[in-house]
């Protein structure tokens, strides 16, 4: 166990390395320039050339990459964002519980809808119940969460006079107005992921079922009920984890998009106002955490498979 | 277990194509086989795949919405009409139209075009880069291919919407810039499946029977590899596509896709258009039901394609 995590943190090393290297040249080598784009916008600095000595961008290409990584090596120092000249990081862990809040509750949504109907499908084959679980799944597949999310936000409007709320309550704050806020963001993310959760769920607990442990089980007369939830659904559970985990990249990405529908403050809305602005070090930095987030969440995964199956050791 | 998640899920490097020797055909003419298979999977297809029959008239109609927009859309996609805003369905406007009066069927025709144009493109280029890299890694073997995968590691511990909207915004939205992005990032994605197969397929006795008649490795990669990595590559073709088109569609959203005038899904349902969308609300509906309904004929004719031509690479 030790060992295995000690090479798999080995292995994420070259791999943050990597990703590090890709997002500056990314970002630097393309056309683009947020001197000209800030002086025209608001005059920072006298002239173009003083405001690019400002912002470091005349040094060579090398001498700028690493400043940026030897700040974050060193001191832990994510920069600064052009724009505003706040610290990158300190933005980023406040708006951070916004986006980790989205996130948590659309997957427990997802899962929770995903694996209650996968449980049914998957037990019941065959039967109606299987039939309509499935085509809701391909129904809750085929709906772009985007889509949903915009008919959500007009629709009830038009027809109920109901929106959204839309100014944000930190849940520390009050946690009851909170919810609310985040409920419906949620609610329409995690019912467009609820569909492969239920098809994942449903072929893993068919197979699980068709296994000897589970026919010893029927045959010394357990009970359904125990059977399906205490023997088949930890196994089963397996492909449904990995499955999340592997989504998690989505998860963040969605909420880019989430996140500028329904006006909540988080790392989405961040990153991608620092895009439109060609704040580099925001976009650079908010990318590099993240990849670092989505490493270590799918360690954290493969770590979790060995809790779920005695039979797996690392 | 794999000490690591595979990259690309689980339809990833366990998953093992149906093995053919390097002439199917010639092997299929030998037992008698009436038809080749690429023939043989779409009777399959009509005769046992309902729903994946229903994708394929779906993509079918799409196609011909596509290629057909110029002699079946009633009117032209950037034509304004200031006197017909916001119409509701009419006999003149069958869905509408909106705040500039241009027509809301002729939009969604001409929407389809672009989704399968960048879809087709992106995938297109995809596909041809994931067998590139995915055969020369996995055949090669070795550093070079530890180089690669390391590469490609590092590429998917993005989330895939931040990497394409930094892109896209560096770039700046075009047609042609969104095909490319979306293109490479699916081809450097799916050189993990293409490498897996790719890495089966050369322990097998026919690719070293080649080599030894004397075949160089580019002769042996494309008689005897390729084509038994192909149904692999046409799977992970079909079932990209609706991703592809969805991820257009995200970005177009945002603004960063498919710039306008041209009409596209994603972007005639962008915040841009929501004050509009509160006057008439089809102008939301009919793109979302649009692109819904073109993720579900892409799906459906993904999986069945994928049930059919790879039964070992089922996900769920």
């Amino acid at each position: 166990m030790k060992r295995y995590l000690l090479r798999r943190l080995a292995l994420a090393i070259p791999t943050l390395f990597l990703v590090s290297v890709l997002v500056f040249a990314l970002m630097r080598l393309m056309p683009g320039d947020v001197a000209t784009r800030m002086v025209e916008g608001h005059a920072y600095a006298p002239t173009l050339a003083a405001l690019r000595h400002d912002l470091g961008l005349d040094r060579p290409v090398h001498a700028q990459y690493l400043e940026w990584i030897g700040g974050i090596v060193t001191r832990g120092d994510f920069g600064r964002s052009y724009w505003t000249r706040q610290p990158i990081l300190d933005e980023f862990v406040r708006r951070f519980p916004v986006t980790l809040e989205l996130a948590l509750l659309t997957i427990l949504v997802s899962v929770v809808l995903g694996v209650l109907v996968g449980i049914v499908s998957a037990v019941r084959q065959d039967s109606v119940s299987d039939y309509v679980g499935r085509i809701l799944a391909i129904l809750a597949l085929s709906i772009p969460y985007f889509g949903l999310a915009v008919l959500v936000v007009v629709l009830p409007s038009i027809w109920f006079k109901w929106t959204p709320v839309w100014s944000y309550v930190p849940f520390t704050t009050d946690p009851l107005e909170n919810l609310k806020i985040m409920l419906v963001p949620a609610l329409v993310f995690g019912v467009t992921r609820a569909g492969p959760v239920m098809r994942i769920m449903r072929s893993a607990l068919l197979d699980v079922l068709r296994q000897d442990y589970i026919r010893t089980a029927w045959s010394k007369g357990l009970a359904e009920r125990p059977i399906i939830l205490r023997h088949a659904l930890k196994n089963a559970m397996i492909p449904v984890i990995s499955l999340i985990g592997l989504q998690m990249p989505l998860y963040i990405g969605g909420s880019v998009i989430i996140e500028s529908i329904f006006r909540l403050p988080g790392v989405g809305l961040f990153f991608f106002e620092a895009l439109t602005r060609l704040d580099y070090p925001v976009v650079q930095s908010v990318n590099l955490i993240i990849a670092a987030l989505v490493v270590g969440l799918n360690l954290l995964i493969d770590l979790s498979y060995a809790f779920l199956d005695p039979r797996i050791r690392y | 277990m794999p000490s690591s998640i595979p990259a690309s899920g689980i339809k990833s490097e366990e998953a093992s194509p149906t093995i053919a020797p390097a002439k199917p055909a010639l092997e299929a003419r030998m037992l008698g086989a009436p038809r080749p298979w690429w023939i043989d999977v779409w009777v399959r297809m009509l005769a046992g795949k309902p729903l994946g029959t229903i994708g394929g008239v779906i993509v079918v109609a799409m196609l011909a919405a596509a290629v057909l927009a110029d002699w079946i859309a009633p009117y032209g996609y950037a034509q304004t009409s200031l006197r017909q805003r916001f119409i509701a369905m009419s006999a003149a406007h069958w869905l509408g139209t909106d705040e500039l009066g241009r027509d809301l069927l002729t939009r969604l025709i001409y929407g389809a075009r672009i989704s399968l144009y960048v879809g087709f493109g992106a995938i297109g280029i995809g596909s041809v880069l994931a067998t590139l890299i995915g055969m020369v890694s996995g055949y090669l073997g070795g550093r070079f291919d530890l180089l690669v995968q390391r590469g490609v590691d590092a590429w998917m511990a993005f989330p895939p919407l931040l990497l394409l909207l930094s892109i896209m915004s560096l770039l700046g939205p075009s047609v042609w810039n969104i095909t490319i992005v979306l293109g490479v990032a699916f081809g450097i994605q799916n050189s993990r499946v293409v490498r897996g197969v790719a890495l089966l397929v050369k322990e097998h006795t026919f690719v070293e029977s080649a080599r030894a008649l004397g075949a160089g490795h580019v002769r042996t990669t494309l008689t005897h590899i390729l084509p038994n990595v192909m149904p692999t590559i046409i799977v992970v073709a079909t079932t990209g596509l609706s991703t592809v088109v969805l991820t257009e569609a995200s970005l177009s959203f945002l603004g960063l896709g498919v710039p306008p005038p041209y009409p596209t899904w994603g972007g005639m349902l962008s915040l841009a258009g929501l004050d509009h969308m509160y006057r008439a609300p089809w102008l939301a509906i009919w793109p979302a039901v649009a692109l819904s309904l073109a993720v579900f004929g892409f799906n459906m004719l993904g999986d069945a394609l994928r049930d059919l031509l790879d039964p070992r690479l089922k996900g769920g």
